[in-house]
């Protein structure tokens, strides 16, 4: 299977790369930079928001049920009167567990989200997009199975300066 | 801040100081070791004796711990409101000071949370205040607000850490990338293997943005509950509404000053101005302005509700305050926090750094001293003139206060040597991008 990795110096080099790519029907790429940038996610993830957010919406609604459970639930154990009136169950103190557990869990499950569609810990990541380059000031294009030369062709043509790999 | 400045100038800048300790940098970092055992020793004492030495008599039962308590919750929460507010908020001067900020509130609030300990007295005991499942089914009571604070400072510091360790991710990378051998592949590991593809950096964005979200709401909800220990009570010059915005007002006051105390000589010592600058300091002072003119009406207004109130006990303690034995607290309250401040409505003063350095440390001097004055005096003081007295802290209580700052200082000035204190990732976001289009222009 072809493997090419091509080096840009230049974010709108860069942009353009992947356009062409696409254009040229190349789906399988992926982009190494050193910076988040919107021009890239764009071009590749339009339309396609990240699924992380149902992890932060079940981990919070988990979390406000669960806070509020142990809250009532613990509290009904031992059913005794307290002085000052309130009843087992008050549901203002309690909202307060309600918000801290809502919040925790919600963030826990997006971390565990994050970990989970980013593959981190990265084990077994392609060599190409581990060049030290593209976490200080290059970005980089990585495409795979696909025809080398045209391939080659759209990196040059698109500035990048250094294209390695071939079949 | 520049807006010109290459992407590679931003790693070598930022990662230059790591790894390259100074005579100057260890004398600080011994110093705070030391007032930090020396803390450990006073602390080894109350466990020895008991906490009659750490200067507890009825029917003063919370003092120095508790007044530091707040003290470093609150310093806590600048960190939490730059990092989070400013970013959901799209402000360019929190890029700059934003990490060195979350790190001063990790390591604020993980000193806070050894006071509720220290004042416990029996610390091996301290995980009863957990829910936990037992034979007996005995919970703690959810209704009270000592409940909820462990909740939140627990929920603030985990989701704090979660927060700051996301950010730090990216930098980790890049600090790998600088040092092969040990270190890259110690660094690698804390980065976990993280290489800046579309994929990662496409959920990393959703996520940090969900991440501040959650944070947002606990800068306002952390304060409030610690507030509400005192505000639930029925004590004197404690049981009022008011708590709430003024604590939060406060600890955003005190977290700002904090936050200029240490970025001040930080960004001489490591020559950052391109980074960090007047511009960076001047917002900083302008947020100080405003939550301390809130303090200032919070301190008003709760000395007009005391009088207006006809309760004579609220009134009671609102007169002794400033008249009674601590009224040198509260004069030195009241300077150091409403009326020094103020010189820094003049320009030239807070575009200084001399000048910002010195009120600074003021304004951390008097938001101490704020939480001493209303927990000492009302408690000192309180319904039954037979039971009054006065509490003046113990040299035991206030070596463990000496120990909190060397214990926050120590990891401090450990975490600058060995994380990048300004965030790499986010500079590179607000610099102009490396564009062929200008080359050529050129």
């Amino acid at each position: 299977m072809s493997r090419v990795k091509g080096v840009f110096a230049h974010l709108d080099s860069l942009v353009d790369a992947i356009d062409a790519l696409k254009q040229a029907g190349v789906s399988d790429l992926q982009v190494a930079a050193p910076l988040p940038r919107h021009e890239i996610a764009e071009l590749i993830y339009e339309g396609r928001p990240s699924p992380v957010r149902w992890w932060t919406m079940i981990g919070a609604i988990t979390g406000g049920i669960g806070g509020f459970s142990l809250a009532s639930l613990s509290s009904t154990v031992w059913p005794m009167a307290i002085p000052g009136g309130k009843p087992i169950v008050s549901v203002p103190p309690f909202m307060v567990i309600t918000f801290e557990c809502t919040v925790l869990l919600g963030a826990l499950a997006t971390l565990l989200g994050l970990l989970y569609h980013c593959r981190l810990p990265a084990v077994g990541m392609d060599e190409e997009l581990t060049d030290p380059r593209f976490m200080n000031d290059h970005f980089g294009i990585l495409v795979k199975g696909e025809e080398s030369a045209k391939v080659c062709k759209i990196l040059h043509d698109n500035g990048a300066v250094e294209v390695v790999g071939g079949a | 801040m520049s807006n010109r400045i290459p992407y590679s100038k931003v790693n070598e800048d930022v990662l230059r100081p790591l790894f390259k300790p100074t005579p100057g940098y260890l004398a600080l970092l011994f110093t705070a070791i030391g007032f930090m055992l020396f803390g450990g020793y006073c602390w080894s004492l109350q466990l020895e004796y008991g906490l009659g030495v750490g200067g507890y008599n009825p029917p003063v039962m919370w003092g120095v711990y508790i007044t530091t308590f707040v003290f470093w919750v609150g310093i806590g929460h600048a960190g939490t409101l730059i990092s989070a507010i400013l970013f959901l908020v799209r402000s360019r001067w929190r890029t700059g000071v934003y990490r060195a900020s979350e790190a001063m509130t990790i390591f604020a609030v993980m000193t806070a949370g050894l006071f509720p300990i220290l004042h416990a007295g029996r610390c091996w005991y301290a995980w009863w205040l957990f829910p936990y499942p037992n034979q007996r089914e005995l919970w703690p009571n959810f209704k009270s607000p000592l409940v909820w604070d462990v909740f939140a400072i627990s929920t603030y510091l985990t989701v704090s850490a979660v927060f700051f360790y996301v950010g730090l991710i990216p930098d980790f990378a890049a600090v790998r990338d600088k040092w092969r051998g040990t270190i890259g592949k110690i660094y690698n590991g804390l980065a976990l293997g993280f290489r800046g593809t579309d994929r990662q950096w496409h959920h990393y964005m959703a996520a940090y943005g969900f991440f501040a979200a959650f944070a947002t709401p606990l800068v306002v909800s952390v304060h409030s509950v610690v507030s509400w220990d005192f505000a639930v009570a029925q004590t004197a010059g404690w049981h009022s509404t008011i708590f709430p915005p003024y604590f939060v007002a406060g600890a955003i006051f005190s977290g700002c000053a904090m936050v200029i105390t240490l970025l001040v000589p930080m960004t001489k010592i490591f020559k950052w101005e391109n980074y960090i600058n007047i511009w960076h300091f001047e917002h900083l002072a302008k947020l100080c302005l405003l939550t301390g003119s809130i303090v200032t009406y919070a301190y008003g207004i709760e000395l007009f509700i005391a009088y207006y109130s006809d309760y004579i006990y609220e009134w009671g303690i609102f007169y002794y305050r400033p008249t009674g034995d601590y009224a040198w607290v509260f004069w030195m309250m009241f300077s150091c926090n409403c009326v020094i401040p103020l010189v820094w409505w003049f320009k030239k003063v807070r575009t200084s750094l001399a000048g910002l350095f010195i009120i600074s440390i003021f304004i951390n001097i008097g938001m101490w001293f704020e939480r001493f004055n209303f927990i000492a005096s009302s408690l000192a003081h309180m319904h039954d003139p037979g039971a009054w007295t006065y509490y003046t802290p113990s040299w035991i209580e206030v070596g463990i206060l000496c120990g909190s700052f060397g214990w926050f200082f120590m990891w401090f000035l450990l975490f600058l040597q060995v994380g990048p204190a300004v965030a790499i990732a986010e500079i590179k976001e607000s610099v102009r991008p490396p564009l062929r289009s200008d080359e050529e222009a050129a």
